[in-house]
């Protein structure tokens, strides 16, 4: 397993530092020096939805890179530093525990094990 | 909030201990690249084999953090609304509890809710926006396959948005099914019978059905997906390729999109968008497309209607809240109600009666043949079909709720599939009194106002049909037998259906 969780650079550009702790959302514009109409089909980049149908992506500092040496304009809206989500954001064993016990209440169960139990580890 | 996989995979162990005449947990025979297990869940109650199935998959895309969630809380409600009678409740939209319990008693409701295991744990653990699974791309410094461009469908042909450098965070992987974690779904669609599948990602509010890697057409049957080289690394070729949609499937994905849709927008007035695929952008080897084009690729297999859902709106310039919001309560009631109108779409009220009560299908294929055949080909027959669709669900509750309406709905069953096998045979005076009897049975027992209204649209011919053929019942109700137009001349069509039999489809 390679060490990083915030790859996405090309081999051989682990030497970025802070440019491989970040990403960036983007849109990308085909500039002046795109050629063709098949711009779009060669883009290989992590696409976003976008409501007004603009090209939306997430990209890496070496995304960037890549598309603005194939010619086309990649304007950043905002930049978001690669780490875990807010652990406020994540239910603790117990809170789920507790939201099976109220939902489970009163109904008739099989036997099992007593409350909900211990959540199994994957 | 969100659960880790642990947490996920506890409650329905813990649902199938408790319920297990309600619930099944079955470990995929494919671990994910980490070694964790992947989990199925089952839900049906009742008897009967040989079920309609559908299958929820979520959490694909490790960052779209709700849906998983939302698929695990749609269990309990399942559950407790089955067991306590009571209504399930989503915003602005009920489910009553006989919608529920016509759902678990008619169908296998298969749910995979957290199709990458790994991914979610990076997410939780070291990247908030991690998308893929945990491959180690061998010769590289890169990890991770974007597992919803794994299946084989158009694998390998690249968009904006399918990637076949192990670097790209929509890496395609090393071949179709590579990874296990997409080889789950391939597993489930080959050992049940699935014929409704959903897959739920995040964001911007849409219901999505085939096509997804080109244009959607219904004129020129010639143009396959099956001629299209694979494995490419290069774009669609040839660049123009549209790609065609059965007239009649159409028709289907459109009308199911949009009743999702409704059951979406009474939770909170939102309006997902129902679309093709491609109108979001293209993709190549994706789940919703790869379940329906298996029976195209391979006639022997079922045909599984394959959609997909992508929740919650838009936060422009927020990508990590748009993907994992700090509440997701709404979207995910939002999620669960667009959930339970695909599964309340997969009833097949004649299905279940002929196949699980009566045991056969003679009378399926029979009935089927002549919707297909016959009222398919018009505009009033479509209508028809549409309103028996809309209150097949109601109506089937009601039946099985009483055991002399069930009787005399499977022997009427078996009667009407008698007529309709033969244009010329004669409905009688009995024939009427008994559809008009079980018609008015039903009419006292619902409570909608617009059932009835669509139960007494029905009555009407019904009373007039004493004496009558079929085929003459047929034309007052859908207008002349339409027969295909011959491109050449030649000898009259032989009388009968206008199609072989073996082109007619299966639902």
């Amino acid at each position: 397993m390679a060490e990083s969780q915030a790859q996405h650079g090309s081999p051989g550009r682990d030497d970025r530092g802070p440019a491989r702790k970040v990403r960036f959302e983007a849109t990308i514009h085909p500039g002046r020096k795109a050629r063709g109409a098949n711009w779009i089909d060669e883009l290989n980049v992590d696409r976003v939805p976008d409501s007004k149908g603009l090209i939306r992506a997430l990209l890496t500092a070496d995304d960037c890179v890549r598309l603005l040496d194939q010619g086309l304009e990649v304007r950043l809206h905002s930049a978001h530093p690669i780490r875990p989500l807010d652990p406020r954001l994540i239910e603790t064993d117990e809170s789920v525990r507790r939201w099976l016990d109220e939902r489970l209440q009163g109904i008739d169960r099989a036997p099992g094990p007593k409350g909900s139990g211990e959540p199994e580890r994957g | 909030m969100y659960r880790r996989v642990a947490q996920l995979d506890s409650v329905m162990g813990l649902l199938a201990t408790f319920f297990p005449q309600l619930c099944t947990r079955i470990q995929l025979p494919n671990s994910s690249i980490l070694g964790r297990p992947v989990y199925a869940f089952r839900m049906r109650a009742g008897s009967g084999s040989n079920r309609r199935g559908v299958l929820l998959v979520g959490g694909m895309h490790a960052r779209e953090l709700m849906n998983p969630d939302a698929i695990v809380e749609l269990q309990l409600d399942l559950v407790t609304s089955y067991l306590n009678g009571t209504d399930l409740v989503l915003g602005g939209r009920t489910w009553s509890a006989l919608d529920i319990k016509v759902m678990l008693e008619t169908l296998d409701i298969w749910m995979l809710p957290c199709a990458n295991p790994d991914g979610r744990e990076v997410v939780m653990d070291g990247d908030d926006l991690w998308r893929q699974n945990r491959r180690d791309n061998p010769g590289t410094p890169c990890d991770g396959v974007d597992l919803n461009r794994n299946l084989d469908f158009v694998w390998g042909v690249t968009t904006s948005a399918t990637s076949c450098n192990p670097c790209h965070n929509t890496y395609v992987g090393s071949g179709p099914f590579s990874e296990p974690e997409a080889l789950n779904i391939k597993y489930l669609c080959d050992t049940h019978r699935i014929d409704v599948f959903v897959d739920v990602h995040s964001f911007s509010e849409l219901v999505l059905y085939p096509w997804g890697h080109a244009p959607t057409q219904t004129t020129d049957p010639s143009q396959r997906f099956t001629s299209l080289a694979t494995g490419t690394c290069a774009p669609l070729n040839p660049p123009g390729h549209q790609e065609y949609l059965l007239p009649r499937d159409q028709l289907r994905f459109r009308t199911v999109a949009q009743r999702i849709v409704d059951a979406i927008r009474a939770v909170r007035n939102h309006s997902y968008t129902p679309e093709p695929g491609r109108a979001l952008y293209a993709t190549t080897g994706t789940s919703s497309d790869y379940v329906y084009s298996r029976h195209i690729a391979n006639p022997t297999l079922h045909k599984t209607y394959g959609f997909a859902f992508e929740t919650g709106p838009q936060i422009v310039g927020d990508l990590p809240n748009s993907f994992h919001p700090a509440d997701p309560s709404a979207i995910k009631r939002e999620a669960k109600s667009g959930m339970l109108a695909l599964i309340q779409q997969s009833i097949c009220a004649i299905e279940f009666i002929g196949a699980t009560l009566l045991g056969g299908t003679t009378e399926v294929q029979a009935i089927r043949g002549v919707r297909d055949e016959r009222f398919a080909t018009t505009a009033a027959g479509r209508g028809l079909i549409a309103l028996f669709e809309r209150i097949q669900t109601p109506l089937l509750g009601v039946i099985l709720a009483d055991e002399s309406l069930t009787r005399e709905a499977m022997s009427l069953l078996e009667r009407a599939s008698k007529l309709i096998g033969n244009d010329r045979a004669i409905v009688s005076d009995r024939d009427v009194r008994r559809g008009l009897a079980l018609l008015d049975s039903l009419a006292d027992r619902v409570t909608s106002r617009s059932v009835r209204r669509d139960l007494a649209t029905v009555r009407k011919p019904l009373t007039k049909a004493s004496g009558k053929s079929i085929r003459r019942i047929l034309e007052d109700l859908i207008g002349p037998h339409r027969r295909r137009a011959r491109k050449t001349p030649g000898p009259k069509p032989p009388k009968g259906p206008s199609r072989p039999s073996s082109a007619r489809r299966r639902r």
